[in-house]
Formats: C-alpha cells, structure tokens, sequence
C-alpha cells in the first residue's frame, strides 16, 4: 500500500483534466481506506493540504474516510469537523465528487447525523442545499440529500429554505424511499407556510406512488391529505384509480379516525365537529396533528361563508353569524374582514344596514398580468407536452415494450406486427 | 316583476296567482277535509290486503273510535277466514273496548285449527301421491293448493316457497303466469319488493301475449316495488301506464283510486314539465284513473298551470289521508318535499328577478322560511339565482360565459400539469421496480 | 460576522430587502457554527412582519431558545407585535408597537413599520367596507377619532356626521391593458405546438 503522503501527492498531482481525475480515481478506488479509517484522525492534517475547489475527489475520499470512521468527530483535530465538512460540501467541485456519488452521500449523511445529534440542525441546512445542487445531475433528480435537507429545514423550523429544493419539479426518482420522505417533508414544509395546494400535491404522490406494503410514512401522509383536504377543498376525494391495490385496500382502516372527522364536516355543523375534534383531541395530539385538526375546524367558518356567497346577494350580518354558528353580527363581520384581506372572498361589508354585499370575482382576464399568467401556463404546459411526447417516443423504440406489447398483441398474427410500428408516427 | 324575454303561460299564470290575493282560486276543487270513511275504503280492497289496511288505519290513525270500528271490520272479516293468529291479534288490539262479542273466540280458534291440521294432511298426503306417481300437472296443482292454504291460514312465507316450487312443473305460458300472479302476492304482503320486480319480468316475458288485465295487473305490481324501493320516476311511469282494464280485478292488490293517486304524486315528485303534460295530463288512460280521484286531478291540472298556492292547498288537504295509507305512508314525507321544490324551480325559472313576498305568498309560507328553501335549492345547484336578502329580491344568475371559460381554462390546465407531473413521478417509480427485479441497479 | 450588509439595508431604509438578506446570513453563520450572540434578532423578526410574512415571523420566534428571548426585550416587544398580527387584533398592533421604549436601531424601522400597515389596513378597510363608523376607523387606524376622520375624508371618503358613519370611496382600480407584441410571439409559438 502507498503512504498517505503519496496518495496526497497523486490528489495534488492529478485533479487537473478530466482524464488525470480518471486516473486518480482509480488510483484512489485501489486505495485502502479501511486501514486509513482506523487512523482517521492522522488524515484531519492532510485535509489541510489539500484544497476543497480543486481536489475535490481526493478530498471527498480523505473526507468520507474520517466522516463514517468511528472516530468522535465533534473534537476532531482541534478544528470544527462539521465546518470542514460544510465548506467542502459548498466548494467542492460537481464534475469531480459524481464520480463517487457514494461517498459524497455517505458525506451528507454524516454531516445531517452530526448536527441532529448536536441538536443544531440548521448547521446543516446551508451545506446540505449546497450539497443537493452538487450531486444532482439535473434539477428533475431527486437525490437522498433531499429528505435530509427537508428534515433539517423543517427542525429548525426554517421552511422557507425548503422551498428552494421544492420548487423544482422531480421527475428522475431512484429509490421509492427517497421520493416518500421527500413527499411526506415536503408536504409539511408545505403546510407550515400554508401553501396548501402544494401541499396537498406532494402528500397525493406520497398516498399514490406505487407500492407493494403499505409503509408508515404512506400512512402518516394520507393522514395529513385528509387534513389539508378538507382544509383546502372541504372534502376528500376518493382514491384515483391508480392508487396502488395496497394503499386503496389499507389505507383507510389505518386513519379511521380521520375518515371520521371528514364525515363529521361533510355535515356542515360546526358545534358538531367541535365536539367530536374535543373528544379526540389527545388521539391528535399524539399524531401531532392537533394544530392541523384545528384549523380545519376553523375552516368550517370559512366555508360556510363562502358557501353562502354562492346563495345570496346580500345578506345581514345578524344572519350570516346564525347560518354559520357564530356567536354576534360582530364576530361575523371579523371572520368576513378576515377573508376578504385573505383573498378568499368578494365582498364588501355595509355597517349602517348590518348588511354584506357578495359580489362576483371581479377578475375580468384582460389586465396584463393576467395575461402574463396564462402565458406562463401555456409555457409550463407546451414543455411539459414536449416532454411526454419525448418519453412516449423513447418507450415506443425500447426492445422491451415493443418486445412485451408485440408478444401480448399476436403471438399468431404477424399482420400485426407490421402495424405496431406505424401506430406511433 | 321582469320578465325575461319570452314568457310561457304558465308563468303568467304565476304572476296572475301569485299577485292575486290569496283567498280566491280558480277553480275551487271539492277536497273532503272530513277523516277518512273507513268502511267505502274498506270496500275497495279484498283479501288479506283489506285486512292489513284496516289494521294499518287502526295502528295510525291516533282517533280512538276510528281506530275501533276499523278493528271492528277487521275482526268480523277475520272471523269469515281462517288465519287464527291473527284473530287472536286483533282480539288483543281491541282489548274489549268492543264488548263481549269481539273477544278472544277459543271455540273457533279450536275448531278452525282442527279443520286446518286436517286439511293439510290431506293436501300433502295427495301431493305426496302425485310426487310418487310423477304427475307433472297434478304435483304443480298440490303445490299451488298447499301454498293457497297457508296463505289463508296466514303462513305467507310458507306459502311463498310453495308457489316457487309449482315453477319446476309449470308447462304453459298460463302456468307461469299464475304463478308469477301469486308469487307477487305474498312478495307484496310480505314486503319482498325485489321478488316483486323479480316475478313482474318474468311474467311479462312469457311469450304469449297477455290478457290485458293481467297486463295492467303486472304494471301496477311494478309500479308499487319500485314506488317501495323510492324509484319514483319508474314507479310513474308504470302507474301511468297501467291500463284501466284494472279496474278493480286487483282489489286484493291495489284499487284503482291508489294508482291514480300513487302515479299523480310520484310524476309530480319526479317528471319535467313536458313528460307531465304528455304522459299524465294527455294521457287519455290514465285521465280515467284521475276522474276517480277529482281533487287529485285537481292539484295536477294546478301544479301544470302554475296554480302553486291551490296545488299544496291541495296537497296539504290530502296529507292525512295519504298517510294512512299502507303503501303511501313512508315516502309521503320525500314526495310532498319533490312536489314543493319543484314547483319553487318551476316558479323562479322564467324571471331576471323575483320579489320573495310575492313569492311567499303563493307559496303560503314566510319570506324567511321561503328564503331558506331557496338558499338550499340553490346550494343544491337547482336553481341559478342569488337572494338580495337585504331587498327581498331573488335574482337569477348569469354566468359570464367569457369568465367562466377562462377559469375553466386555466383549472384544467392546472389539473392537467399536477397529473401530469405525478404520472411521470409513478412512471419512474415502476421503471425503478422492475430495473430492481432484473438484475442490480446501475449507476 | 458580516453584517454590514443589513445595516446599509436599515440605513438606506430598504426594510423589505432585509428579511431574505437575514434568512441567508443565519444559515451561513449557522454553517460556520459560528456564535449568535450579536445576530440582530429583533431587526430579523421585524424584517418579515414589515412584508407580513407571518409564517416566516412564526417559525423564527419558536425556532429561537428561550434564554434568548429572555434576553432580549425588545425581541420580546417585537414578537408582541407579531402576535397581535396573527390574531387579527387590528388595535393591538398600535398598542404594541407604541408601548416600547425603542432602541436608536429600531426605531426608524418600526416606524416605516406602522406607516405600512396603516396603509396596508386602509387599503382593507376600502376594499371590505361601503359604510364603516368612525370609531371602527379609530379602531382599525390606530388614529384619533379627528385624525382618523381627516385621513379618511382626505382619501375621498365622506362624513355623515349625525350617526357618525363615513361612506367609503373606492377609486377605480388602474390595470395596465396594453399589450406587447412579444405576447403575439408566444402565442403563434403556442398555436404551432397544437398543430405539430
């Protein structure tokens, strides 16, 4: 075996071309990092050689040793660890750590061990951001880093970063696991910062994906659908018909109570789901779902209001607060104040008669924001259309479907083959 | 009031009665508000229908010497069969309150079971004859005279498997169709309405064509399972249809008077306007039915021309009648509900805007309660309108088409891109699954 | 710690450029593991309730330990604000924003603070109301009855006096309808696509 001050050589020697970093790396691959594991504390000085920029692949091996040794990493060589593996994590060089994308994972997952057990999970949260555009070959893929860096925003409560890994649309999905923590997280990050149509999209992949055993998160998810659903939508939908034979048979006896309490609202009687979310508040709160469950409660005001803008012209202040169950006229024209500064609806409130005005969404689709919208609409729209025709074109030419569709059509029937081709131009 | 650009009679008929004062009608239809005549009602039915009828007065009916002369019917028609537990039944119900004459009679109980045990040895003793000799018509005709005798002694389920049994050796179109005739009939008494349906098919598609009065039987047998099973487009449209050679050939079924008054109530609950005028009002055969019932043809001749206020008038007028009745009583409640809100829509539909006291007033009712049905016709998506509850005004909606289909654009694109985007998300997710089970995952 | 950054943002009263500014700078400071002790939390926190980003004002305040918001006063006096916010307590924003003694580095800032919301509510209050009475408007402007019914009839509202009622004026909204030729582009682009 080479001494560490020769391998440290070849890293210095050879991180220039892309062919020289091929070299490298089989020269690190023959390396034996088992032994130098052991020893992880005698590789923190020649990290100190080295620079994150430009030998990043020796670097992430020296790294990666040191970070899943045994070794106590918080009183590591008098230095921060967790800072190294920080400013390696935002300098290191993209093209050169996807050659080992083991390692670098291994790396982050160290680094979102490190600050959990510290109890300092936002340290992670810049590194592991950094972290996820590194390792990603395209911003469609999703990548282990994401569940990580989820979690870490949603601990130390700073949602709004999570937004910038969950703006991108994931497309490119490795390991089923991955794409349920990053749609459960998601969902939640969602959720606090009460984009709920967003939300509601990421828990329905989680509650649709394909599955063969239902899974916790699955479950933990769908219990949160429920939630938002009727928060959002004041109902929630059946199943669609490719939910998995799994989840359709068993996720609902899994939620019984939540299928109750959306019984309970489809009724419409505030006092009654206050009741009934009352006598179950503790069964919420050990799923911590209790603040959740307490806006959809008050939601039901929000609906029944909106409900009524559909019925009715006008409509005095005193018979809004006794249709909807509030207590006065002025608690009513507070909840009616509340929602038109939220948006939700179109009104105008008259104190002299105690009467509200409903009015129609007096969106007319002429201005010219509106017209950028559309716009941008159709953009997302044609690209997305683009796409599929792509894939559509990629799977009509894969041996294997032509394979598999040809033997199912007409194993007899060679007429039959000669149509296949034709059917896709 | 405006009025919106063309305007049908009816709705000029409306605003006629709904600016006219409330007292004078049209055509004031002559409703008996006196109670029911337990007797002429009686008189329409025979069979075991009459006496279930009877006792189903006498159990709802809540007035004490009407409940008693029921009773009192019941009792002496009871005493000319041979049902023994219901005797001792109504000997209980009536609990002496008639004197000594309608007790608990144990020397005919005695007697008419003696007879009875008797009797049925008999019958089986020839039916086990013909099983033996393998008589195929003798067997059907046993069965058929066992399953007569436990009907009359009032064992229906018993009497129901007997007549499904003749079936294995009916051997005419007649066979069938008798017993079909006599599986609805203890189907019917025993509330079986799927049986009904069931044997009602099957009758009709024998392949000989049928007496029209078996034919008009079989409609009104129709009309009542699905009338029962809360169909009540379908049960109108079979007691329209029913023909009147009906007559009163069905009285151990129905009376002639109860289909038209079943098929008024369910077409009014369940027709548009044009089906009520084609296949009610027009309809020279079922006219005959409504000339039975005159305040029943009434209120349809009302509820056509728009004459709301004396259509419920007549409704409300029938209410205790109708729910004494056997068949009637259950969906009394849901079919009254139907009629009302259909004529509120009828009313509302050809105006821009609608004055609500006007309105209650044609109604009979509250502006507050008439703004309640309102509102919930209109959550319902029944009515396009919007109450000005400040005003009093109900005012019909108009969608702006151009809005609409912007909004509808713009969803559908939404839905399109979010579906979309999981389906390739799912797609590769099984891409993923079947990568792993052939062969190791590369990367 | 660099802060520069944010206080050039106070100092050029550019207040809503600060809260992304904040967010970033505790992430990187975090990295570093770096102390917190100088982090001028008070300005962070303000910094998302003068864009009303409540969530984000939220999440800040829980995520911080407690011995900090024990220390610090006038963090505690901001996040007063921050509730009365999140409640909807329209009244108790002034109160709370007038009830402290502010330091000299908070001070312009919660002033341009309440200059906003008060603008922010009567925007509101023109948007939800056609007749309000003058103690509503005292009430949600945080004003003098005589301040508040000056505001309101300067900004066009009218005054009946006997019951004390103000007739609200909605100006006409101005939306830009004018269109650019890019737009005709994209959608000959679009109409393309559909046919190919």
């Amino acid at each position: 075996m080479e001494s560490l001050e020769a391998l440290v050589a070849h890293i210095q020697g050879l991180s220039g071309s892309p062919e020289e970093v091929a070299h490298l790396h089989s020269l690190l691959k023959q390396a034996d990092f088992d032994s130098l594991r052991a020893h992880a504390a005698t590789l923190v000085p020649f990290l100190a050689q080295l620079s994150p920029e430009t030998h990043s692949l020796g670097y992430l091996y020296l790294l990666e040793a040191c970070a899943t040794s045994a070794a106590n990493l918080t009183d590591f060589g008098g230095g921060d660890f967790l800072v190294t593996v920080a400013d390696f994590l935002t300098k290191c060089s993209a093209d050169q750590i996807r050659l080992a994308p083991d390692k670098f994972l291994n790396v982050c997952r160290v680094l979102k061990d490190q600050v959990m057990q510290l109890n300092m999970p936002i340290r992670g949260i810049a590194p592991l951001r950094a972290a996820v555009r590194k390792i990603q070959a395209s911003p469609e893929q999703l990548t282990p880093v994401h569940g990580d860096y989820l979690l870490l925003c949603l601990l130390a409560k700073q949602y709004k970063a999570g937004l910038s890994v969950l703006e991108d649309d994931i497309f490119d999905v490795d390991q089923p696991k991955d794409l349920f923590l990053y749609c459960y997280y998601g969902g939640m990050i969602y959720i606090g910062l009460k984009k709920f149509p967003k939300a509601l999209e990421l828990l329905h992949n989680a509650v649709t994906a394909p599955m063969s055993s239902l899974n916790a998160i699955t479950v933990e998810a769908y219990k949160k659908y429920i939630l938002v659903s009727l928060i959002q939508n004041g109902q929630v939908p059946s199943f669609p018909k490719y939910t998995s034979a799994t989840a359709q048979r068993n996720l609902k006896n899994q939620v019984q109570i939540y299928i109750d309490l959306s019984t309970s609202y489809a009724n419409g009687r505030y006092t009654d789901l206050e009741t009934f979310v009352h006598s179950n508040a503790a069964i919420f709160q050990s799923h911590n779902n209790l603040g959740l469950v307490k806006q959809v409660l008050s939601s039901m005001y929000k609906r029944n209001i909106q409900r009524l803008t559909q019925t009715y012209l006008t409509l005095s202040l005193e018979d809004i607060a006794r249709s909807v169950q509030l207590d006065t006229p002025r608690d009513a024209e507070m909840h009616v104040l509340r929602m038109i500064e939220d948006g939700e609806i179109h009104a105008t409130i008259n104190q002299k008669d105690g009467m509200v005005s409903f009015h129609e969404d007096p969106e007319q689709y002429k201005s010219v924001d509106m017209v950028d919208h559309i716009d941008s609409s159709i953009q997302r729209l044609t690209a997305l259309s683009k796409k599929l025709a792509s894939i559509d074109g990629n799977m009509s030419c894969d041996p294997a479907y032509l394979m598999k569709t040809g033997r199912d059509r007409g194993r007899f029937d060679y007429d039959d083959f000669d149509t296949v081709p034709h059917k896709y131009f | 009031m405006d009025v919106e650009g063309e305007v049908p009679a009816a709705a000029a008929a409306a605003v006629a009665n709904g600016l006219g004062s409330g007292g004078e009608e049209a055509s004031p239809a002559p409703v008996s508000a006196e109670q029911l005549d337990v007797e002429a009602y009686a008189a329409q039915y025979s069979g075991r229908t009459r006496l279930a009828r009877l006792l189903f007065v006498a159990d709802r009916c809540g007035v004490e010497p009407m409940q008693l002369e029921a009773l009192r019917m019941a009792y002496d028609e009871i005493k000319r069969g041979e049902d023994v537990q219901l005797h001792r039944d109504v000997a209980a119900r009536i609990k002496g309150r008639l004197g000594p004459r309608y007790g608990l009679d144990q020397a005919w109980v005695d007697n008419v079971s003696r007879r009875a045990d008797q009797r049925k040895e008999k019958l089986e003793n020839e039916l086990n004859g013909y099983r033996t000799n393998l008589i195929k018509e003798s067997i059907r005709m046993g069965y058929n005279d066992i399953g007569d005798f436990f009907y009359a002694h009032g064992q229906l389920s018993d009497a129901f498997k007997s007549y499904i049994r003749t079936r294995d050796y009916c051997t005419t179109s007649k066979h069938i169709v008798q017993m079909c005739m006599n599986v609805i009939l203890v189907s019917i008494e025993l509330g079986q309405f799927a049986h009904v349906s069931n044997y009602v098919n099957k009758a009709e598609q024998t392949p000989d064509s049928l007496d029209p009065i078996i034919v008009a039987k079989l409609r009104a047998a129709a009309g009542l399972a699905y009338l029962e099973t809360k169909k009540y487009k379908l049960a109108a449209r079979k007691f329209v249809d029913t023909g009147i050679e009906l007559g009163n050939n069905y009285s151990e079924v129905i009376a002639p008077q109860d289909v038209a008054v079943y098929g008024a109530l369910c077409a009014l609950a369940s027709f548009d306007r044009s089906d009520l005028k084609s296949k009610v009002i027009d309809n020279i055969n079922f006219r005959n039915f409504l000339e039975l019932v005159p305040e029943v043809r009434e209120l349809v001749n009302d509820f056509y021309a728009s004459r709301y206020g004396s259509c419920l008038g007549h409704l409300e007028k029938l209410k205790p009648n109708l729910l004494l009745d056997i068949h009637l009583r259950e969906h009394v409640e849901t079919l009254y509900m139907d009629i009302r809100h259909k004529a509120i829509i009828q009313y509302t539909l050809p105006f821009i805007s609608v004055d609500l006291n006007t309105m209650a007033t044609a109604f009979k009712t509250s502006v507050s309660m008439l703004e309640k049905e309102l509102a919930a016709l209109i959550t319902d998506n029944k009515i396009q309108a919007r109450i000005d509850s400040h005003n009093k005004i109900l005012y019909a909606r108009h969608a702006d088409q151009r809005n609409a289909t912007f909004q509808r654009v713009l969803q559908t694109g939404n839905d399109f891109e979010r579906d979309v985007k999981s389906m390739l998300l799912r797609a590769n997710l099984l891409k993923y699954d079947y990568n792993q089970r052939n062969g190791p995952r590369k990367m | 710690m660099d802060l520069s950054a944010v206080q050039a943002a106070l100092s050029d009263k550019s207040y809503s450029t600060i809260a992304p500014l904040c967010d970033d700078l505790l992430l990187q400071a975090a990295s570093r593991g770096s102390t917190t002790d100088e982090w001028p939390y008070a300005v962070h926190l303000l910094s998302h309730l003068y864009v009303n980003d409540l969530n984000s004002a939220r999440f800040f305040w829980k995520s911080l330990p407690q011995e900090v918001k024990d220390a610090r006063p006038e963090l505690a006096a901001v996040w007063r604000i921050g509730q009365c916010l999140w409640n909807r307590e329209y009244a108790g924003v002034y109160t709370a924003a007038q009830g402290f003694e502010w330091g000299p580095e908070l001070a312009d800032f919660i002033t341009a603070f309440l200059e906003r919301y008060r603008q922010r509510i009567f925007q509101l209050l023109t948007k939800a109301y056609s007749t309000i009475s003058i103690a509503d408007v005292v009430h949600f402007m945080g004003m003098s009855e005589d301040d508040a019914t000056n505001y309101a009839v300067q900004n066009g509202w009218s005054l009946d006096a006997a019951t004390k009622m103000l007739t609200v004026n909605k100006p006409k909204a101005q939306t830009n309808q004018k269109l650019d030729a890019s737009k005709l582009q994209r959608l000959t682009e679009c109409v393309f696509h559909l046919e190919h």
